[in-house]
């Protein structure tokens, strides 16, 4: 990231500078200004709604702040008898971390075997993996339900993460990316005596950091907010993800909106401070993936 | 079984979700059981209710569960409007609640699912509400047991009314035109629900017509419901219907928060009607629809099942009848404390002193003189097929008798299923 | 596809190298491998992704409600039900419809972004994050969000209270299909959820573009802005457009959640798997029919994929968008 920024920035500047410097850039950050304002109007809604009152969300005249700020709901959630919101945070912690590096271990292994180790069925199982994009999920979700059930892994983390662990699409990803791994790296490692299984977990592993860094954030986004899912296997309270818990907030008579939108402020903070954080792995990781081709 | 309701998300059971992981996908690792031992265990019951809306509901029903010496019993509190699927969905698995509250259906009887509860109602059937006992018998036997009456009417504010000089309407032309001098720059004169499919059966009741026949054939598909439907398209385009309310009609905010004048909604909640807006809360039936038609109400409501296929059957149905049947001193806090609902027991209905005055005594009134019952005949997948009416006709242009010949197809095709 | 081609001209090599070394331990042994890498990914895909399908496709040939051990067998009943289904095939129309706004839009969007914030010199990272949040919030709070304060009918939502400002009456965005404004409710929460990430993927494709290609142009004549723009920036990312609108379609395809949160009762507005959903599991727990429903849609998108692929792989790409 740091090492490319500059040498677009150079780039690019003795365009600008011919069309007017000033007022090129001014008009290119009044632009970007106003995208940027219209991405983050329903962050705000969230905030104005979670910190105001509700007859002053529902009252005749909009008022773009509260009056006066209301900190005391962003206890509420975790004050509500009926849903265990604390728990379904953390429940979703758990989930998504496991979920996450489940998936990264189980499918960049497979990647790595369809794109790297000579067998002569290798095609075949490619293509078994690929037909598996096409279903769609939503369909074959009873039958899993019930096979998952029959497991006894209702109400259970396992119930949870097990049975989305098996991605075809990122060990496609996995795959794409490998095939274009460096052979030389590996071929060094096989001379050193080391076999594919420690070729993988020395060399190529730590070489491919920043790609696993960005499926593990796309990962991690996916399992905190998966929904459908977490719904059905979390039928127990003590289950739920923040997504379900959430969820339920809906129904509650005389709609509580400052609660509904506080509960989804908190649930939404976490992601958000992750991402902050893995952003530049991100970019990185995609810049190197076999997306582009 | 009380373990598995307060079961601990401890680190313990994180550790093992992650050996599980360890353990190529989990497939070693499957041997105990960290789930609720419900259904299956054979140690105790487990119940499915929707989430009520009311404060209160929730906490009741385990009170009373926590009450039954016999067998411990959990209760599930299926939250967000997806109840049905929940359910439904459990009751494939080992999972399955033993118990569950819904509506009567036949398709529920047809496919063996829910159990013959005939010999704990019969010694009190005379005690009940007659039309719930008709609404949950096939081929002579009772396959529910009603819990709680719930009449669906249109809620008012006289004070508006009053304002806009409007008089309660008896028939669609009256509500139309209230509707529209209710109607100002910020309050919208009538609100139905965001879909109006809350009103599908009021309207083919009101329009003197029923769902089926009395040897369920279809009898929805009359001229007179089809004006309905092309009245409510009227009002719908009026401008003076409320439409995309953030809550729905089941709930009363829209009331409450002044966003209409009229509102459909169920009597479970009076109750927070009456604290918010106080006395100026009124109730009318559904108005009448055409000459030969009659104002109605839903008498909608829930219902106890047992699940058929579960291995505590007995357990089960000794429950059903200890709560629903034997403790009337819970039924009542049950229809009344919380929500109002009208108890199905005509002894129980007669003595709740809640529902004796005031606007609850007018709710009892009309649920007695306009209600219609749920048919069992008339299946989730036919009340959809209507709903596919009500969408094509009313939100859409769609021309009423096409559509209604559509659905009678349709619902044809399912009672071939049902009946042969 | 090319890649799977380089791929089976790279296979027979090795294979033969190790054909003659049988002395070797089984830890080399290029199969076991191959199995020791996969194994724990297939026998997982195998228990719960292909036993779910195939389960699915037995189901599709019995009459299947409220049981998913059905013993009565129909036949091709259950698809032809599907077949004749005018919800069924509206669901197909309304898919395309679906995707012709949304794929689109979003491949304009999210490379507009990704050209604005790689010319801008400072706050360069602050305006990335601010495209790029939305992609943490989850489907169920952003249809919460539109449905219940952008979006909502009544005076409080913000959509209304602008449009008030310029005297314009309260629109109902959803409950209201004519004007479809819920097309504009629908498309803009699935913009808003998912440029920012196409955003991420342009703006590393942009970054990969040699500069010596612009240094070139400039001096070939070239203006800077449309022209460079035309002849160089987007050529270059031919690649990157081409598996953008792939993922694109395939996530329109799997469009699920904010349809379902949204619409509601409708009749409009319902892609194939909202409809199959409400077949199986929402109405009459059909699941023989939806099992129907749903090999017949895994059918047609296998062939579309395998048209697309082949139009993709010859045809000129992004250009002819």
């Amino acid at each position: 990231m740091t090492t490319t920024a500059p040498g677009i920035t150079k780039a690019t500047k003795p365009a600008k500078a011919r069309r007017g410097g000033v007022m090129g850039s001014t008009g290119l950050y009044i632009a970007t200004g106003v995208a940027a304002l219209l991405f983050l109007i329903p962050f705000y809604l969230i905030v104005r709604n979670a910190l105001m009152t509700d007859p002053e969300i529902t009252g005749e005249t909009w008022k773009w702040f509260p009056t006066s700020i209301q900190w005391g709901n962003i206890t509420e959630p975790f004050d509500d008898v009926t849903v265990d919101f604390a728990q379904s945070l953390w429940n979703s912690v758990v989930v998504a971390v496991l979920h996450t590096a489940g998936i990264l271990l189980v499918c960049s292994m497979a990647g790595y075997g369809l794109a790297r180790i000579p067998y002569k069925h290798a095609n075949t199982v490619f293509y078994a993996v690929l037909v598996t994009l096409m279903v769609p999920t939503a369909v074959t979700f009873v039958p899993s339900f019930v096979l998952v059930s029959s497991l006894g892994w209702v109400d259970s983390y396992r119930g949870l993460i097990i049975p989305g662990l098996f991605s075809g699409f990122t060990c496609f990803l996995f795959r794409q990316y490998f095939l274009g791994f460096p052979k030389e790296l590996e071929e060094a490692a096989r001379v050193d005596g080391l076999g594919y299984w420690g070729a993988y977990w020395r060399i190529v592993v730590p070489n491919s950091l920043n790609f696993f860094a960005a499926i593990a954030t796309i990962t991690f986004i996916n399992g905190w907010n998966a929904f459908l899912w977490p719904l059905v296997i979390g039928q127990d309270p003590s289950a739920w993800t923040v997504q379900v818990a959430l969820s339920s907030y809906m129904t509650n008579q005389t709609v509580n909106y400052h609660l509904i939108f506080m509960a989804t402020a908190i649930s939404i903070l976490p992601l958000v401070l992750v991402f902050l954080f893995l952003q530049r792995w991100l970019v990185q990781g995609i810049a190197q993936t076999g997306i582009k081709g | 079984m009380s373990a598995s309701s307060n079961m601990n998300w401890d680190r313990r059971n994180v550790l093992r979700a992650a050996m599980g992981l360890a353990a190529a996908g989990g497939l070693a690792a499957c041997g105990s059981n960290t789930g609720r031992s419900g259904g299956g265990s054979g140690d105790g019951l487990v119940q499915y209710f929707h989430a009520y809306g009311e404060a209160g509901v929730e906490q009741a029903l385990k009170r009373y569960a926590k009450a039954y010496k016999d067998a411990g019993v959990t209760t599930q509190w299926i939250t967000g409007n997806n109840y049905e699927q929940k359910l439904f969905a459990a009751l494939l698995t080992k999972n399955a609640p033993d118990v569950f509250e819904f509506h009567p259906q036949i398709q529920l009887v047809k496919s063996g699912q829910v159990a013959d509860l005939t010999d704990i109602i019969e010694p009190v059937k005379d005690d009940f509400n007659q039309a719930d006992i008709t609404s949950h018998t096939v081929d002579g036997k009772i396959y529910g047991v009603r819990m709680i009456d719930d009449p669906q009417f249109l809620f008012y504010r006289p004070s508006l009314f009053k304002k806009a000089g409007v008089e309660v309407p008896t028939t669609l032309e009256e509500l139309i035109e209230a509707a529209d001098k209710l109607t100002t720059s910020k309050v919208k004169g009538i609100f139905l629900g965001n879909d109006l499919t809350s009103i599908d059966r009021p309207l083919i009741w009101s329009a003197g017509a029923d769902t089926l026949t009395a040897d369920n054939k279809p009898a929805f598909n009359t001229d007179a419901v089809a004006d309905g439907l092309k009245q409510l398209r009227g009002l719908f385009t009026s401008g003076n219907l409320l439409l995309d309310a953030p809550a729905d009609s089941w709930d009363p905010s829209a009331l409450i928060q002044g966003l209409t004048a009229i509102q459909w909604c169920g009597m479970w909640a009076m109750p927070a009607m009456q604290k918010a807006l106080g006395d100026d809360i009124g109730i009318f039936p559904f108005p009448k629809v055409g000459s030969a038609g009659k104002q109605s109400v839903y008498n909608g409501g829930w219902s106890m099942f047992v699940n058929a296929k579960s291995k505590n059957v007995e357990a089960a149905k000794e429950y059903v009848k200890w709560l629903w049947i034997d403790q009337k001193k819970y039924q009542e806090d049950f229809a009344t404390s919380y929500g109002f609902h009208i108890p199905p027991r005509t002894s129980l209905a007669q003595s709740a002193t809640k529902l004796k005055s005031g606007l609850p005594a007018e709710g009892v009134k009309l649920f007695n003189e306009f209600g219609h019952f749920d048919n069992i005949g008339w299946t989730q997948a036919m009340i959809a097929a209507f709903w596919d009416v009500i969408a094509n006709t009313v939100r859409k242009d769609g021309d009423p008798k096409a559509q209604l010949d559509a659905c009678e197809k349709k619902v044809d095709a399912e009672l071939k299923k049902l009946f042969g | 596809m090319s890649t799977t081609t380089t791929r089976g001209v790279a296979q027979p090599a090795p294979a033969k190298v190790s054909r003659p070394r049988p002395r070797r331990s089984l830890r080399a042994s290029s199969t076991f491998n191959f199995w020791l890498f996969t194994g724990p990914f297939l026998i997982g895909l195998i228990i719960f992704v292909f036993v779910p399908i195939g389960w699915s496709i037995w189901l599709s040939f019995f009459e299947a409600r409220f049981t998913v051990t059905p013993s009565e067998f129909v036949g091709f009943d259950n698809y032809q039900q599907i077949l004749t289904d005018a919800n069924f095939r509206n669901s197909l129309v309304t898919f395309t419809v679906f995707a012709a706004f949304i794929v689109p839009a979003t491949w304009a969007l999210s490379l507009g972004l990704a050209l604005l914030v790689n010319r801008l010199r400072f706050m360069r990272a602050f305006f990335r994050s601010v495209f790029f949040l939305p992609t943490a919030v989850s489907y169920v709070a952003a249809a919460l969000i539109w449905k219940m304060s952008l979006f909502n009918g009544v005076r409080f939502g913000l959509a209304n209270t602008v449009l008030g400002w310029f005297g314009v009456d309260n629109i109902a965005w959803l409950a209201n299909p004519d004007p479809p404004w819920y097309w504009l409710v629908i498309v803009t929460v699935r913009l808003w959820l998912q440029s920012g990430f196409y955003m991420i993927l342009f703006i590393a494709a942009l970054q990969n573009i040699p500069r010596e290609l612009y240094e070139a142009a400039s001096i070939d004549g070239a203006k800077p802005g449309w022209q460079t723009f035309r002849h160089i920036t987007l050529p270059q990312l031919r690649a990157t457009s081409t598996a953008v609108i792939l993922l694109l379609l395939v996530a329109a395809y799997q469009a699920f959640d904010e349809f379902f949160n949204l619409l509601g009762k409708a009749t409009w507005g319902q892609p194939p798997l909202v409809e199959l959903y409400k077949m199986a599991l929402g109405q009459n727990q059909n699941y023989g029919a939806g099992s129907a429903g749903a090999v017949v849609l895994t059918l047609l998108i296998c062939v579309v994929t395998l048209l697309q692929g082949k139009i993709m792989g010859f045809g000129r790409g992004e250009e002819s968008k």
